[in-house]
């Protein structure tokens, strides 16, 4: 902070060149002390609960299942071998990529449809497509199970009253997964909506008047000016909910714990199974640990294309 | 005391032999029963399901506390999404935590590395009251040593608990008469046979009130799937840990689950622990293998449902009668400060009559470990209607004996044929239509995927 | 800002000829029914969550007639959950947590992105991309290495790891809209304060903040629905129901074993989402605005 105040004095310091160019050079260095420190506890955050036990994940992942003695990649080739964990991977990508791309399409048009109503209107509607976002998704999930227990089941009602049989919901293999994905893009849907909605009010009216004056239709404002303005903000939102689905844990605990037959689980559920409920730690961070290249992956290609964007918009 | 981690001495580390003699150094060398506990005690109790169990419980503890100058916390932990068990997790990575762990099932195993052993306790115990049973000990007995008690608290029998006028009227079965609620062998209780416990879930299958038995992978599901298995001889693991699938056995046993599963409802693969209980109570089943915790709450909202419920002994095989059993134990974590309270509580809550005390206050549900408390009188009173859960405990002339599924193969392997539910799956695939061979293949590459 | 935007809109409208006008409403009107059967969609759950908190445990296990209504409305639920104590203590626990995580990641993503987006030094161009990439370590994958941590912080069953451990689910995403944020105030603003003299705490806290107000909400309002909601940290964590917050709360306090108390349970649920529905629909145009300004520059 005393930096901070100093600076300035350093500024005014009069005199030759020479000394100017010192007190330039102090004053960077002092700026990016000053910068430093201030970036100092997201620093120090990050890497004493997110960096350091995740390297520590990795050292976990190559002991033996009493933790005794290390194993180096043994868990892993262990893990890919196990026709289950394959189904895992498998689920995961289902699950995690089909509930993005549906949140993103669903996202998008309620995004469009918002846009085309009058402002004053849009508070009550966005309220009203926000709550399933709002509500905490530990206590939604736990009403939407209830909607599909097999004895009580709501949704079954309905169809009964229309004359077909029960569905079991989480049931039978296919469906369950159904249902998560459902679960999911229900919840997830209204960040999308509300992201994409802050992007189509940031792109300038001028540039439909022009699309408008050069004869575009509907379709061409969307693909020549809507879609080419939001690119960087549906990058961003597709990695950051794509990583958050791919983590995620509580709808698929809360709605199957992984069954029928390990039809729904995911990278996070199975490694509780079979780390917390099986006590084999080792192999249960193993399992999460599959995670992070997959992620990274995609997060290399979203974030190279969102950079060099933002260089050629800087340009 | 005089060897606080007698398995881990091998490689024990500096460090950790320092905190070991640290610990030891801090409490009385010799064990001295009583009189000598004193400081403070943290204890974590399993969550009863039945609320009046945790304060029945809270008392005994504080009425332990008073007299023995021992500050005792309490915590009661549910079960209900592995939080006990997740608990058990944390503190074992992080060495620290309560004094007292009650373990489920599996968990003494998975954490004998940190676990003082009880032997002393323990024999005390049988001397007095007689034998556990072989659960007990194939659960918490580790290298010949007893690592854990095993409680009443929470401890459950999980028989069939039927309606008495759906199974006489569809099923012509007459389960008051078969298990009578006094002590008495009943020809007809011999013709309970798995065969018909088929024959009865195919006649109230027929008339829409199907047994609402699960195909999950939770525990209700897993017992059922394990009291089957046994009571065919169908080993998935033997006792040396070698995969012993593809036997006779096993295919007999699937034979009749393939039946079986046919007459069980549609969505009986994705039930769980509630699930059945759920169809009993909504009036919707006609049996269920659960402890008398459905009834309990059936009495509450579905009173003309729990006055036709009646509990009783499991269906015998060609090998015997298995009742699935469902243990909790009580253990003193090794980094514990204060094991001498922590053994001495545990000592006197096991007596008979706290643990009567206790099973009266939750109507009955806690099973007691020894052999000669299986008498307490609560269940000959419970009602409606009266004698409900006379033969929820195993009684002597009910020649039956608890089981816990995937017993008798090795802990380390069993826990994961129990908790990742490979036969209860097993019966799921039959019923998705799978055959048998390829139900036997699938659970012989599970199977070896275990034994690492 | 939003109003001024319509009337434009409207008095463009205005000047175009009739057809066009008449294609405009029918696209609002397109618009509207659209919308509306999303809403209804969307709001079928918590529909249904409200209908069941008002049933009696007699009437949800009766199984007469349609779940979807209720016959014998009663707030027995509601006022069981309210005189409990251990409800009370999780909603306590809940609000003291979420108020100090929002706090502490308000004030570290506001410092770091205030020092990324304006004062370089050696790695900030790395560190503002990949905080972002935080995320790639989701906490499915650090609970079980994040167990010693904990333990060894003696913080094991002690919500005070929360303050701790949700400020890594909020903090990335803040300091990324408000890097947003910040790079959209014109340069020439700080080098004006600069030369009159201010130092850069000073100029971020007379002139940053200030300016980016929206953009702060925003930031909070995703804060606190990240750490209201958060459900696995305190389901491995914390035990004890002194110190379990809502989420793990309601799920261990009103299930027992195999019975689930679900008119209370629903109750809980409503009660829990209380205070999210009110920041959002008082804040909501901020959050809108903030993430229009942040977000898409990022």
């Amino acid at each position: 902070m005393a930096d901070g105040t100093s600076v300035p004095i350093d500024v005014i310091a009069p005199g030759q060149v020479r000394a100017r160019r010192n007190t330039m050079q102090r004053f960077a260095q002092r700026r990016s002390t000053t910068g430093f420190f201030l970036c100092l506890p997201l620093i120090l955050l990050i890497a004493a609960f997110v960096i350091y036990p995740a390297f520590y994940a990795i050292y976990l992942s190559m002991l033996n299942k009493k933790m005794t003695a290390f194993v180096g990649l043994g868990n892993f080739q262990f893990l890919l071998k196990r026709h289950t964990f394959q189904l895992v991977i498998f689920q995961s990508c289902l699950f995690a990529v089909t509930s993005v791309v549906l949140k993103a399409v669903i996202g998008f048009i309620l995004a469009h449809l918002m846009h085309n109503i009058p402002g004053k209107n849009q508070r009550i509607w966005r309220g009203l497509l926000l709550v399933p976002w709002v509500i905490p998704l530990a206590l939604s999930t736990l009403t939407w199970w209830w909607m599909f227990d097999p004895s009580y089941s709501a949704f079954n009602w309905v169809l009964n009253q229309f004359g077909i049989d029960n569905v079991p919901w989480l049931g039978v293999g296919w469906t369950a997964r159904f249902c998560t994905i459902a679960v999911n893009v229900w919840y997830g849907t209204p960040f999308f909506m509300i992201m994409y909605l802050a992007a189509l009010k940031s792109v300038p009216e001028q540039l439909y008047e022009a699309a408008a004056i050069d004869g575009a239709n509907t379709i061409q404002k969307l693909f020549f000016v809507t879609l080419p303005m939001m690119r960087n903000i549906i990058a961003i939102t597709v990695l950051f909910s794509l990583i958050v689905t791919f983590a995620d844990f509580d709808i698929v605990r809360i709605l199957t714990a992984g069954g029928p037959q390990d039809m729904t689980h995911v990278f996070a559920t199975y490694a509780f199974q079979i780390g917390i409920q099986s006590g084999d730690i080792p192999l249960g961070a193993a399992d999460s640990l599959f995670m992070f290249p997959i992620l990274a992956f995609a997060a290399f290609f979203v974030l190279r294309g969102v950079t060099r964007r933002t260089k050629e918009i800087a340009a | 005391m005089t060897a606080p981690e007698p398995q881990a001495v091998g490689k024990m580390t500096r460090r950790r032999a320092l905190k070991v003699t640290a610990a030891s150094a801090a409490l009385p060398l010799v064990h001295i029963r009583s009189g000598r506990a004193a400081g403070k005690l943290s204890i974590a109790f399993w969550d009863h399901w039945v609320p009046a169990g945790n304060a029945a419980m809270q008392k005994q503890v504080d009425a332990w506390a008073a007299k023995n100058h021992v500050e005792v916390q309490a915590d009661f932990i549910t079960s209900n999404g592995q939080k006990n068990i997740l608990t058990i997790a944390a503190e074992h990575q992080a060495r620290t935590g309560h004094d007292v762990q009650t373990f489920p099932t599996w968990e003494v195993h998975n954490n004998a590395d940190l676990i003082e052993p009880i032997d002393d306790v323990m024999k005390r115990l049988m001397d007095k009251y007689g034998q556990v049973n072989q659960v007990c000990e194939y659960l918490a007995k580790v290298n010949g040593k007893w690592l854990a008690v095993p409680t009443s608290s929470g401890t459950q029998y999980k028989g069939p608990c039927g309606r008495i006028s759906v199974l006489k009227e569809k099923a012509g079965l007459d389960v008051v008469s078969m298990y009578p609620a006094r002590a008495e062998h009943t020809a007809a209780s011999d013709a309970w046979t798995w065969d018909a416990h088929y024959k009865a879930a195919e006649a109230c299958a027929k008339a829409g009130i199907p047994f609402a038995i699960g195909l999950g992978q939770t525990s209700d599901s897993v017992d059922f799937a394990g009291t089957l298995f046994r009571a065919h001889g169908a080993e998935l693991v033997d006792k040396d840990g070698n995969v012993t699938v593809k036997s006779d056995k096993v295919r007999a046993v699937l034979e009749y689950a393939q039946k079986l599963v046919k007459v069980l409802p549609d969505d009986a693969v994705s039930y769980d622990d509630a699930s059945n209980n759920r169809a009993l109570i909504s009036g919707k089943s006609a049996l269920i293998w659960n402890p008398p915790s459905a009834w309990a709450v059936a009495k509450r909202d579905a009173p003309q449902v729990a006055a036709d419920c009646w509990t009783f002994p499991a269906p015998t095989g060609p090998e015997g009668r298995f009742l699935p059993y469902l243990p909790y134990f009580w253990g003193v974590w090794s980094f514990s400060q204060n094991k001498t309270a922590g053994k001495e509580l545990i000592e006197a809550l096991m007596q008979r009559e706290p643990v009567e005390q206790r099973c009266t206050e939750v109507s009955g549900y806690d099973v007691p470990p020894f052999t000669t408390m299986l008498d307490f009188k609560i269940w000959s009173e419970v009602e409606p209607p009266k004698g409900t859960v006379y033969n929820y405990p195993i009684r002597p002339f009910h020649k039956a004996s608890a089981h816990i599924a995937a017993m008798p193969a090795p802990p380390e392997i069993a826990v994961q044929i129990y908790n990742r539910g490979t036969m209860p799956t097993m019966l799921a695939k039959l019923k998705s239509g799978q055959s048998i061979d390829q139900v036997i293949s699938w659970a012989s590459d599970e199977l070896e995927g275990f034994a690492r | 800002m939003s109003t001024t935007v319509a009337e434009r809109r409207i008095a463009v409208a205005a000047q175009r000829k009739h057809s066009l006008h008449r294609s405009r409403m029918w696209a609002l009107w397109g618009s509207y029914i659209a919308l509306s059967v999303f809403v209804v969609m969307f709001l079928v759950p918590p529909f249904y969550t409200l209908m069941t908190s008002l049933k009696s445990s007699a009437e949800i296990s009766a199984q007469t007639g349609s779940p979807w209504l209720v016959r014998h409305p009663t707030l027995e639920n509601f006022w069981y959950l309210i005189t409990y104590p251990n409800f009370q203590r999780y909603y306590l626990n809940s609000i003291i947590v979420t108020i100090l995580t929002v706090a502490v990641s308000m004030v570290i993503s506001v410092l770091a992105a205030f020092s990324l987006s304006r004062m370089g030094f050696w790695g900030s161009q790395t560190l503002s991309t990949g905080v972002f990439l935080t995320y790639l370590v989701p906490p499915s994958l650090l609970f079980i290495p994040l167990f010693q941590i904990i333990g060894q912080l003696g913080l094991i069953n002690n919500f005070w790891c929360l303050v701790l451990l949700y400020p890594t689910l909020a903090v990335p995403f803040c300091t990324w809209i408000m890097i947003g944020y910040f790079s959209s105030i014109p340069k020439e603003l700080d080098e004006a304060a600069l030369i009159d003299g201010a130092g850069y705490l000073q100029m971020l806290w007379k002139i940053f903040i200030p300016v980016a107000m929206p953009g702060i909400i925003a930031a909070t309002i995703f804060a606190f629905t990240v750490s209201w909601g958060a459900f696995l940290y305190p389901l491995a964590y914390l035990y004890t129901s002194n110190q379990m917050v809502l989420t793990v709360g309601i799920i261990s306090d009103l299930i027992r074993g195999d019975v689930f108390q679900w008119g209370k349970i629903m109750a809980a649920c409503l009660l829990a989402s209380l205070p999210p529905i009110v920041i959002y629909a008082f804040l909501m145009d901020y959050y809108v605005a903030g993430l229009t300004a942040g977000a898409t520059k990022g």
